[in-house]
């Protein structure tokens, strides 16, 4: 581990200055991801500042019938929050889906988000890697790729995001609530994250020192009929091989409208758009599901190893929305 | 004279005895090896090489003792024995020096004022590599012309080669089934990293406190690296968190004694996670090719077998796992005739050895999933087939040696077969279905599947190895009751052998309070807590020490009383049952203690052409019945139950039965099904319990149990070593219902969700095989 300050932020602004003024310096959360990357050598900051105790810890409604969820929410505490598990149980199936009890009890919303990929060549810093140290090359390209990206990579990076949570809030098109020096922003999530192209060593768009204070859910009322299903190696703390974020709204039979996104799938949670579109207006049956499924799927390009994750992209899209809209149809 | 009735103590042999580890482990109390501490300790730190092939052209250590706090850096240069250490032959240097091997050797270690400090004094240390390409695939390392790793090896890259030839080769059968199988390199996943503590002595050697399996074979190598005589190098067990065959191997011991000696200082290492995965051998991955023959009516003909293990780096015990796999390689069946060939191999890959089951569970998986493809061919049930051939006392193995005790095989199939299936899911339970908790299954494309596995391990070390143990027992009064010690070298890896050398010494002597004491080589040799044979020879050892002592308390007895007595129940007894005295008034200041090497029944060497002898002196049998849920679209697995029916001649304490039953039907469930290192081109990509899986509560199912107590009447109390048998079985048992419920052929473990449903998956490219050399 390289030596490094600590501080403990007084407040939004003084952090956001403190950070955006030292290249070197990164924001600690819970550090359930950092901490672990600092002992690898993988994140070598010079200083670390301390916003896990900022007063961002609520969850509250919006006024346009939303709910603004802070930024350092426990993952533990989101997960039972009773309006999201009332109104957005994707939200909490993709939380509890999640890491283990402990780290749920510690991890925070926005740590959530930013955690970084879990490929095996980003964590090994002996290995040529793009994301890690950007123009070294891309190991997983033809090494262990597995559990790699099917959709959207560049030859530069075929790492997958790693978190449930961020599926389920692309699904929802949530909107993350950003400080930085030049003042605040807002996000939609699906622009938060980016593809890898040919600068992977960037995840999302965030400039150095733009810290992320809230998210917020829009008001959405199909998404109290959503749902998170993610396929793994074990049966708990194990990360996704392929996951499925869905909400549907269906009449007489008729899907009226839709939200799915996958995650294990891309260098982002991806938002099905194709296969959204494929549905709208479709008969909620399986076979519309597939067709749904197998538009999006059309321009998965499989490494040599993660073929599978396509027919099981498709199939966990499928049985998602069975079993949504059979609960929907009594 | 009283002829008030006797009490029997209790916690004897056939007790559930309570163990003295089991509150403070569960209590987080328990002290490990890694809590070792000693005032102005050093932290000792390895650096290790990040290729897994390379030659190495300077190491240059200035940088990193200009380090403050930083107090030596030690090269292969300072070894002052010989640069060399291993369990069967010793070609593995201490600290690399012209050559690393594999990914992670050590080439370089420190010791410093703190863990971090010598973490970054690492850092500066400069190695010089010039890259090679790695050897890494088994079968190509076997062939004409592959790089040679090491040249002192008569056999080239091939460490042994045992094959077995019985009846006729060349026989011909009416039914044919031909299978090639793999086994992933599984990881042993003991729960307490490697650790130890090295205190230089004044008398110049240097005493060791280290979590291990065999302190005396440890003692040998280090004193051997030291240049120091066995006696100046002396160990005691601290606490240890698991072995399972990953302990066998030196780790840190001969480290932390050469900086110890170096600095003048008592040193600690203590592996993390990640580096603990280089830190020990792993399981062999294996390519596994069998041609089963057999009548129509299912009578099994003849089996022609080839296994290819994957030994690593380095020799460690692949040419014990080596012979096991052959001679236990056809199952627990009668075979006449039998063609068996079976190597082990060098590469760069992480060095392979000891693991649960030590070649036994890769054969298991082949041949039973053999005889499962065979009774399909014929039509008939699986279970039947298996009984139909099943071994039976008096049977004889394929290497000619007779099956001299209990081998009930059949009856141990019947067991799980007999045994009521479990409901069906709860649909509502999603830890009750496939993808546990993760909401994955709605029950929507679930198959249940039913499968079998039945397999056999030797018990204790084989093929003529000088296989003993020691132990000294202690009879005296103390505060006027007798009390016993017990002092031998067996390793508690977390079996539970203190306490059943405790029931040993309260069952012999009938005395309640025995203390075992601390195990070290101030006493003879235990051999290792491995091969199921603690039990049966550590326990031998407890057993014939204790009948010395009592003899010689008899004895004594009957010069002081003027007749014969003996000892009943903890009092001297005359023949007509009544009590003569008391320990305490025979014995009064007198303390008896008698040390006794207790050896089982010799075994002998493998004929090197036919692979004939009676190599093994025990063998041990278990089944298994898997019942499991599959999600058939998304590849999902939920093992639903597993029962196992195991004989284990004398359940000395029925609840660490069950407890090593559970465990290791547990450890086969994770090879089933998730465990596996993941090696590319000679490099671990997994060394993390993030990514390494391994099976939690909600993977592992409720299991039924049924323990045969059928005595062998070779061994103490008629016991069978129980440790081995459940991993061995678990696993195919497992493959076997998944393939009941999915039709796939599933020919390599672990299956993971990508073999099972899913069109389009990659299948793994086979080598075709190449010509071996025979050594």
């Amino acid at each position: 581990m390289i030596p490094f300050d600590y501080q403990r932020a007084e407040d939004t602004r003084s952090a956001v200055a403190t950070v955006t003024a030292r290249p070197g310096a990164a924001f600690l959360g819970a550090g359930t991801n950092l901490v672990d990357h600092l002992k690898l050598g993988v994140a070598a900051p010079d200083l670390l500042v301390d916003v896990s105790h900022l007063p961002f810890d609520m969850i509250e409604p919006l006024a346009g019938g939303g709910v603004r969820i802070g930024a350092t929410v426990r993952n533990s505490d989101l997960a039972v929050d009773p309006v999201i598990r009332q109104r957005y149980p994707m939200v909490s199936a993709a939380l509890l889906s999640g890491a283990s009890g402990q780290l749920r009890n510690v991890a925070t919303t926005a740590g959530n988000l930013m955690q970084r990929t879990r490929c095996p060549y980003f964590q090994d810093v002996t290995t040529p890697c793009n994301k890690r140290r950007p123009g070294s090359g891309c190991s997983a390209l033809e090494g262990y790729h597995r559990d790699h990206a099917i959709l959207g990579a560049s030859r530069h990076c075929v790492a997958v995001h790693p978190s449930d949570l961020a599926v389920a809030l692309t699904a929802l098109g949530a909107v993350v609530q950003v400080e930085g020096v030049k003042g605040a922003r807002s996000i939609p999530i699906i622009d938060l994250y980016r593809l890898p192209d040919d600068a992977p060593q960037h995840d999302t768009v965030l400039e150095h020192g733009e810290l992320i204070t809230a998210v917020d859910l829009p008001a959405l009322p199909m998404a109290t009929r959503s749902t998170y299903r993610k396929v793994r190696d074990r049966a708990s703390y194990a990360f996704a091989l392929v996951s499925v974020a869905a909400a549907v709204d269906v009449e007489r039979g008729t899907v009226r409208d839709v939200r799915v996104a996958l995650g294990g799938v891309a260098h982002k949670p991806w938002r099905a758009r194709r296969a959204e579109e494929a549905l709208r207006g479709a008969p909620a049956t399986d076979d519309a599901f597939r067709a749904a499924a197998e538009a999006e799927l059309a321009g998965a390009r499989p490494l040599r190893d993660n073929a599978f994750k396509v027919p099981m992209a498709r199939n966990t899209i499928v049985a998602t929305l069975r079993e949504l809209t059979r609960r929907e149809e009594p | 004279m009283s002829t008030a009735t006797r009490e029997t103590v209790a916690g004897r042999v056939g007790d559930s005895a309570v163990r003295p580890d089991a509150a403070l482990k569960v209590r987080g109390e328990f002290a490990y090896s890694s809590d070792l501490f000693a005032d102005d300790m050093l932290w000792g730190a390895t650096l290790r090489s990040p290729h897994p092939h390379a030659r190495i052209r300077s190491i240059d250590v200035t940088a990193a003792l200009t380090l403050p706090g930083v107090y030596a850096a030690l090269t292969h240069a300072d070894v002052p024995g010989e640069n060399r250490y291993g369990l069967d032959h010793r070609d593995q240097p201490v600290l690399a020096e012209d050559v690393v091997r594999y990914q992670g050797e050590p080439v370089a270690v420190v010791a410093a004022d703190h863990p971090e400090t010598a973490r970054r004094a690492l850092d500066r240390i400069a190695v010089d590599y010039q890259v090679l390409d790695p050897v890494v695939d088994a079968e190509l390392a076997m062939a004409e012309g592959a790089p040679v790793l090491h040249p002192e090896c008569p056999g080239g890259n091939v460490l042994r080669h045992v094959r077995i030839r019985r009846g006729d080769p060349e026989a011909t059968a009416e039914v044919v089934v031909t299978g090639e199988y793999r086994v992933g390199m599984q990881d042993q996943a003991f729960l307490g990293p490697e650790s130890g503590l090295a205190v230089p002595a004044e008398d110049g050697g240097v005493d060791l406190h280290v979590a291990t399996q065999w302190l005396h074979v440890d003692q040998s190598q280090v004193a051997h690296a030291l240049g120091l005589p066995p006696e100046k190098v002396r160990l005691t067990l601290a606490g240890v968190g698991g072995a399972f065959g990953a302990r066998e191997d030196l780790s840190m011991q001969v480290h932390a004694c050469l900086l110890a000696l170096r600095t003048r200082r008592p040193v600690k290492m203590v592996y993390g996670r990640e580096e603990s995965f280089f830190g020990h051998v792993h399981r062999h991955p294996a390519l596994l090719r069998y041609e089963h023959g057999a009548d129509r009516h299912g009578r099994l003909v003849s089996v022609r077998a080839e296994i290819v293990l994957d030994g690593g780096a380095y020799a460690s015990s692949t040419p014990a796992v080596v012979a096991n796999a052959a001679t236990l390689g056809i199952g627990p069946y009668q075979v006449p005739n039998v063609r068996m060939d079976c190597w082990g191999v060098y590469t760069n890959n992480p060095p392979c050895g000891a693991m649960r089951g030590f070649g036994a569970v890769q054969a298991c998986f082949a041949y039973e999933s053999q005889m499962d493809k065979l009774a399909e061919r014929l039509g008939m049930d699986p279970v039947e087939l298996r009984i139909r051939n099943a071994m039976r006392e008096g049977s004889t193995m394929p290497t000619g040696q007779v099956v001299d005790s209990a081998a009930p095989v059949a009856e141990l199939l019947r067991r799980v077969r007999d045994k009521p299936l479990p409901p069906p899911a709860d649909p509502t339970d999603p830890r009750d279905l496939p993808g546990g908790v993760a909401n994955t299954t709605r029950g929507d494309g679930v198959v249940r599947g039913v499968g079998y596995g039945v397999g056999i391990k030797n018990v204790a070390f084989s093929e003529g190895f000088d296989d003993y143990s020691t132990a000294r027992v202690r009879l005296e009064v103390l505060g006027g009751e007798p009390v016993v010690s017990v002092h031998t070298a067996a390793v508690e890896v977390g079996q539970g052998l203190v306490t059943v050398q405790q029931q040993i010494a309260r069952t012999e002597l009938g005395i309640a309070r025995v203390t075992v004491l601390p195990a070290d080589t101030g006493v003879g040799s235990a051999g290792s807590s491995s091969a199921s044979r603690q039990s049966y020879v550590t326990g031998g050892a407890v057993k014939a020490a204790c009948e010395r002592v009592r003899d010689t308390l008899c004895a004594l007895a009957a010069t002081r009383l003027g007749r014969e007595v003996g000892l009943v129940d903890g009092k001297l007894v005359t023949a007509d049952g009544a009590v003569a005295a008391s320990i305490a008034d025979v014995l009064g200041d007198e303390v008896i203690e008698r040390t006794v090497e207790w050896r089982h029944r010799p075994t002998f060497p493998l004929d090197p052409l036919t692979g004939q002898g009676n190599a093994h002196t025990q063998y041990a049998f278990a089944a298994h019945r898997a019942v499991v849920d599959v999600d058939v679209e998304l590849g999902l697995v939920k093992v639903v139950e597993l029962a196992c029916a195991q004989d284990v001649g004398r359940a000395i304490n029925p609840q660490a039965v069950l407890g090593q039953i559970h465990g290791g039907s547990a450890q086969g469930l994770g090879l089933a099904v998730m465990e596996e290192i993941q090696v590319v081109d000679g490099t671990v990509r997994n060394p993390s319990f993030t990514d390494y899986l391994i099976p939690t509560i909600v993977d592992m199912p409720p299991m039924v149990v049924d323990v045969l107590e059928l005595a062998d009447p070779h061994a103490p109390y008629g016991l069978r070593g129980v440790g081995e048998p459940p991993t061995i079985s678990s696993t195919p048992a497992i493959v076997a219902a998944i393939r009941a419920a999915t039709g796939r052929a599933l020919t390599r473990v672990p299956v993971r969700p990508d073999d099972i449903a899913l069109a389009g998956s990659a299948s793994r490219p086979v080598p075709s095989r190449p010509e071996v050399p025979c050594d």
